[in-house]
């Protein structure tokens, strides 16, 4: 699913919320039938992952270190072969053994992609994972995007960047946020373009 | 140097420090002397110097050392701030003024020279330091970031600093001269019931630290990360904050408010060479804490300087080079 809206719509602020980072004001967010709310830190990183928006800095991890804590957050084995096997398909494993810190942020974006991909299997939630990447960046993490989708992960991707995300062409359910003034969230029917996404943006409908 | 083979190499400086200070000092006693008084055998005297005064400074010495240094790591690491050391959650602050409040605050100040190792001055660095800690604990909860955090250290020792100046001013001479000679730090006023409640502190401390360091290493890609990836934001603030702080409070309740060591050991271990995980770094900034302290130790007693000169006078030049040497230290650490 893509949501897509304004800044200051929601999007961050529903994310967090199904990552369980913030109490629902009302109602609940379950996940295979559990409350995420009353999940506790550790049950919840073995059901869903999230990226945000800022790849972090500050940290001497290596990339190899990176993949090893995903997999031990997701409750997965911490063998060398599943290390290898995720940076791998995440496309990170020319910087194995290179700290975060010396990456571009484009570059440990792209970790922290393969990160979650490594620590979940079902959930994966992307709060504008490409507002730092360039160009072929945002392509590749879009293509990330549509392997996941084919290996039967659910994906909830917040982004601006609806022409990336056009080009894949794996979109295939929308949210559009907008201010209650103009009608709040809104969940299209019907097949739904991200030229419509735009149209609707930009209060061209 | 990977640390696989720092652990030996630090492992086997310590023990050489360990033992040149263990036969080194002014009492000028033989070898054959100070051999037999270990063994229990020999006169009363040199029984005495090495079961009362050396060993148990020693041992001081390597206890501090490694609390500080791990204290300074888990700060470090907490506030993801090359700056951050056990002093900056106003602890070592907060005992200082206990020791003031007994010291200058009317009570006998003898204790301090050395016979008391759960005299009055302890007491009220322990009650310092605790409270600190307590307060800390009421207010923590209120504190949207970590910043916030380090401004409380901040304020808390410029009040604490405050106190103790308007305590200063209204004492005595001799009362005066012995607290200003407590604040110079030493390892010498601990005895033996003092290193039984440090290591009673530090073994829970190193344990704890072990087996926190998946959180501790996530906590580093940044708190959002973090708790998307298992960890309790509560607990792991919690434990490290304290840990770190009885640490540092039980430290400076026996050797005063000892400087630099738990800032510069985790830089000293990561121009080594050694970085990355915390359980990587843990046992070589243990070792290396207490190193550095024996070393220290083993400058004061040769050259008669207080123990803080000794260690701001090599740390604080140590720390700037590798600043300037090394340059990206601070960009490592750009906040998040």
């Amino acid at each position: 699913m893509v949501v897509v809206g304004r800044n200051g719509t929601g999007k961050s602020t529903l994310l967090k919320t199904l990552a369980g980072l913030l109490p629902p004001k009302s109602g609940s967010v379950n996940l295979g039938g559990a409350s995420v709310e009353a999940m506790r830190p550790r049950q919840r990183a073995r059901r869903l992952a999230f990226v945000s928006s800022t790849p972090p800095r500050g940290t001497a991890l290596t990339v190899r270190d990176v993949m090893e804590l995903a997999l031990e957050a997701g409750g997965h084995p911490v063998e060398a072969i599943r290390v290898d096997q995720a940076m791998q398909s995440g496309g990170v494993d020319q910087w194995a053994q290179m700290a975060l810190d010396t990456l571009s942020d484009g570059m440990a974006q792209r970790v922290m992609l393969a990160r979650a991909a490594a620590q979940s299997d079902s959930l994966i939630l992307l709060d504008e994972p490409t507002a730092f990447l360039d160009v072929v960046g945002r392509q590749e993490v879009m293509a990330d995007v549509g392997q996941w989708r084919e290996a039967g992960k659910t994906v909830v991707l917040a982004t601006h960047d609806l022409d990336a995300v056009h080009e894949s062409g794996w979109a295939d359910r929308w949210m559009v946020m907008r201010p209650p003034s103009e009608g709040g969230a809104f969940l299209p029917e019907e097949a739904f373009t991200s030229d419509a996404a735009k149209a609707l943006l930009m209060g061209k409908d | 140097m990977k640390a696989h083979w720092s652990l030996p190499l630090l492992g086997a400086a310590m023990l050489v420090l360990f033992v040149v200070g263990l036969f080194s000092g002014p009492a000028h006693l033989e070898w054959s002397e100070e051999w037999a008084a270990l063994q229990g055998r020999g006169g009363e005297t040199a029984g005495t110097i090495m079961w009362q005064l050396r060993l148990p400074r020693l041992v001081t010495a390597t206890l501090s050392g490694a609390a500080l240094g791990l204290a300074g790591l888990l700060m470090q690491t907490f506030f993801r701030n090359p700056l951050a050391g056990p002093g900056v959650l106003g602890v070592s602050s907060g005992a200082t003024l206990g020791v003031a409040l007994v010291a200058l605050g009317g009570a006998s100040m003898g204790s301090v020279s050395g016979t008391g190792e759960l005299g009055p001055q302890v007491v009220g660095a322990l009650i310092g330091g605790g409270a600190v800690m307590a307060l800390l604990g009421l207010v923590m909860g209120r504190f949207r970031s970590r910043t916030a955090l380090l401004i409380f250290g901040l304020m808390v020792g410029y009040l604490a600093g405050a106190l103790v100046t308007v305590l200063q001013a209204g004492a005595e001479a001799g009362a005066l001269q012995a607290f200003v000679h407590w604040g110079m730090g030493s390892f010498a006023h601990a005895g033996w019931a003092s290193c039984t409640i440090m290591l009673c502190a530090l073994t829970p401390a190193i344990f704890w630290s072990w087996k926190a360091s998946n959180s501790l290493d996530m906590w580093t890609m940044g708190a959002l990360t973090a708790k998307t990836m298992g960890v309790d934001e509560r607990t792991l603030s919690w434990s490290a904050l304290g840990t770190a702080g009885i640490l540092a409070a039980l430290v400076t309740a026996w050797c005063g408010p000892v400087a630099f060591l738990g800032l510069a050991t985790p830089h000293l271990v990561r121009a080594a060479g050694v970085r990355g995980r915390h359980s990587t770094m843990l046992w070589p900034v243990v070792l290396t804490g207490a190193t550095v302290a024996l070393l220290a130790d083993l400058v004061v007693r040769l050259a008669g300087v207080p123990l803080n000169a000794v260690l701001s006078l090599v740390g604080a030049p140590v720390v700037l080079m590798l600043i300037v040497g090394r340059g990206r230290i601070f960009s490592k650490f750009r906040a998040q």
